[in-house]
């Protein structure tokens, strides 16, 4: 809807100022979009693939080809610049993807799932490109991978059934999905009176060797290591445990469920 | 055994889709239904033919009005002279003309009293359109051994009005054979556009700020060259199997021209209204065959019911296929088929006008 490729059933948005109702054609002129299919025209080169687009986008032929060969170029493909892209691998054609969506500087990008199939190796190198975009750019990015949300993002939204089922950064979420907070500690000298000071003051502790993992609804930092120190332990590292977007993800969308 | 469950599978789907299951029942149905009205029945199509009678007896004034008159095929109308009838076969007012020679009259008396009689009739006909002529002089012949009781093929001197040139089958047929693959035009523009569509490369072109028209005409433009192309050749092949052109080459180009973006045009509106290949294919079909018989592609509209005619006529195609005919074979001026031309021109500014508000309507839907 956003992209102004679907129209609302009610109520309205805006891109950058432009009402996506009213304004449709001034949003197309602010906004980059890399769809979830990696749709380039296969039997066109990447410069002639980023041409086309930046002459739709209403770049001058000259100012297109320049600036195609310097998206060809940031992307890594400048030696196959001028081959058909039916030939290319899953990775070459969403890294080309991407740079038609960003040619003619838009300012809003809308990436679609941009790692969808792509191997570790490189889905890292895309993520580190998209990564190098913030601040320049408004990207909203489509994902179901957890770590790449993480890795990238500043606001997440987590959308469960067509709903945003929770929004905030990274952090926010992970704190919204913890019941618990659990604090954990790498110390030396736990002796046996001083497990028994832990176990009296926490219900939820648990003892490997040097770690102790102490969890509670409220538990504060400063106070829980203090007081481990006043045992007579001494704290080597401690911090606190962070649940995962992933263990987040499935909590808060559980609760939604179950709701 | 896999097959089987592929089978199942695929008939389920088949079933499952309403539009590819009523495509698969209509599409044959239609076809049948045209090609029997068309063909089909008792039809009450008649050909005007001239007469001369030269004879001016009593017994060939007979021949005329109850030998030939009686003919269901034939309405019969009189010349004075051999020009004025040329005159009304040239203007297209009748399809041949027959002379009944002096001694005319005699000849059929002789085959009366069983005598060996030698007649010979002088014919003259409208050669561009060769399944009518064909079966006039088939008629004729029969008649006239009927009426003279005779069992041998009576002699038919014919003659043509393109005297210029010869007019093969070849002639006939090409010009509605370039129409035919100009029709198949239909599918192949849509197809572009819908594979777009499919692949969701469209999604990514709809989301720069062109307008629909522009979108129609970039996708209609590339057709346009393809069209230029393939009607040179088609053109080219023809003329390499034997076809005269007789009159203006540019003028049958021009003809043509009109007729591709006839097509493309259509091709877009199904373009528009389709989401797949699988959609945009049979309904390409279902418009591209059904107007190729209205039209006369490959057989002449004369013998085809009034009707079915008038049901041509209102579209483009069957203007085509006449227009392109008498400019190839007649060698007609742009005078005699401005109004084809004007129509097909009409066409093709309200399909292409149709494609971008369908477009322009499906783009956000």
């Amino acid at each position: 809807m956003l992209c102004c490729l679907l129209k609302p059933t009610r109520g309205t948005a805006s891109v950058m100022g432009f009402d996506i109702n009213r304004e449709p054609r001034s949003v197309k002129t602010v906004i980059g979009v890399s769809p979830q299919e990696t749709t380039l025209s296969e039997h066109l080169s990447p410069l002639e693939n980023l041409e086309l687009i930046a002459g739709l986008r209403g770049i001058s032929p000259d100012r297109a080809r320049k600036w195609s060969k310097a998206m060809v170029e940031i992307m890594g493909l400048e030696e196959r610049s001028k081959d058909q892209v039916r030939k290319f691998s899953g990775g070459m054609k969403r890294r080309l993807s991407i740079a038609m969506a960003l040619i003619a500087d838009p300012a809003v990008v809308f990436l679609d799932e941009p790692t969808l199939g792509l191997d570790p190796q490189a889905r890292r190198a895309l993520w580190e490109y998209i990564a190098s975009l913030k601040g320049e750019k408004t990207i909203l990015l489509t994902t179901h991978y957890m770590e790449e949300a993480d890795f990238l993002s500043d606001n997440i939204a987590i959308i469960d059934s067509g709903k945003i089922a929770a929004l905030g950064t990274s952090m926010d979420l992970k704190t919204l999905s913890m019941e618990k907070r659990t604090i954990v500690i790498n110390a030396w000298n736990i002796t046996i009176k001083a497990i028994d000071l832990i176990r009296d003051k926490y219900k939820e502790v648990k003892i490997n060797g040097n770690s102790l993992s102490i969890s509670g609804k409220y538990l504060d930092f400063k106070e829980t290591t203090d007081f481990i120190h006043s045992t007579g332990a001494i704290i080597r590292s401690a911090y606190f445990k962070e649940p995962s977007l992933e263990e987040a993800y499935l909590k808060i969308t559980g609760k939604e469920l179950a709701g | 055994m896999r097959f089987t469950k592929l089978a199942i599978r695929n008939a389920r789907e088949t079933y499952r889709d309403p539009l590819a299951l009523g495509f698969l029942i209509a599409f044959p149905l239609l076809f049948m239904l045209l090609f029997g009205a068309a063909l089909g029945g008792n039809s009450d199509f008649s050909y005007t033919i001239g007469v001369v009678d030269k004879d001016k007896t009593g017994v060939s004034e007979q021949f005329v009005t109850q030998a030939l008159d009686s003919v269901p095929i034939l309405s019969i109308a009189t010349f004075e002279t051999d020009t004025l009838a040329g005159d009304s076969l040239k203007n297209g007012d009748i399809k041949a003309f027959i002379v009944l020679p002096s001694g005319f009259g005699e000849e059929i008396t002789k085959s009366w009293q069983q005598e060996n009689p030698d007649i010979v009739l002088d014919l003259v006909y409208d050669e561009s359109d060769l399944t009518v002529s064909s079966q006039i002089i088939s008629a004729i012949n029969i008649s006239v051994r009927e009426f003279a009781n005779i069992k041998i093929p009576i002699t038919i001197r014919t003659s043509h009005i393109n005297v210029e040139t010869e007019v093969s089958q070849m002639d006939f047929i090409a010009p509605g054979i370039i129409i035919f693959g100009l029709l198949i035009m239909v599918p192949t523009s849509a197809r572009i556009m819908v594979r777009d569509k499919e692949t969701g490369f469209m999604a990514r072109l709809l989301a720069t700020p062109t307008y629909p028209w522009e979108f129609i005409a970039g996708y209609s433009a590339s057709m346009l060259v393809v069209a230029i192309v393939q009607i040179i050749i088609f053109i080219l092949l023809a003329v390499a199997f034997g076809m005269n052109v007789v009159g203006s080459l540019s003028l049958a180009f021009l003809i043509f021209f009109l007729t591709a973006v006839c097509s493309i045009s259509i091709g877009m509106i199904v373009a528009a209204l389709s989401k797949s290949e699988n959609q945009a294919e049979p309904l390409c079909w279902i418009i591209a065959m059904p107007l190729a018989v209205l039209s006369g592609v490959w057989f002449s509209r004369e013998i085809m019911p009034e009707y079915i005619q008038f049901m041509g006529d209102l579209f483009p195609y069957s203007h085509a296929v006449s227009a392109a005919r008498m400019v190839i074979i007649r060698g007609a001026e742009f005078s005699a088929v401005s109004e084809s031309i004007i129509i097909i021109a009409i066409w093709a500014i309200i399909a292409f006008i149709t494609g971008i508000v369908l477009f322009r309507y499906k783009m956000r839907a």
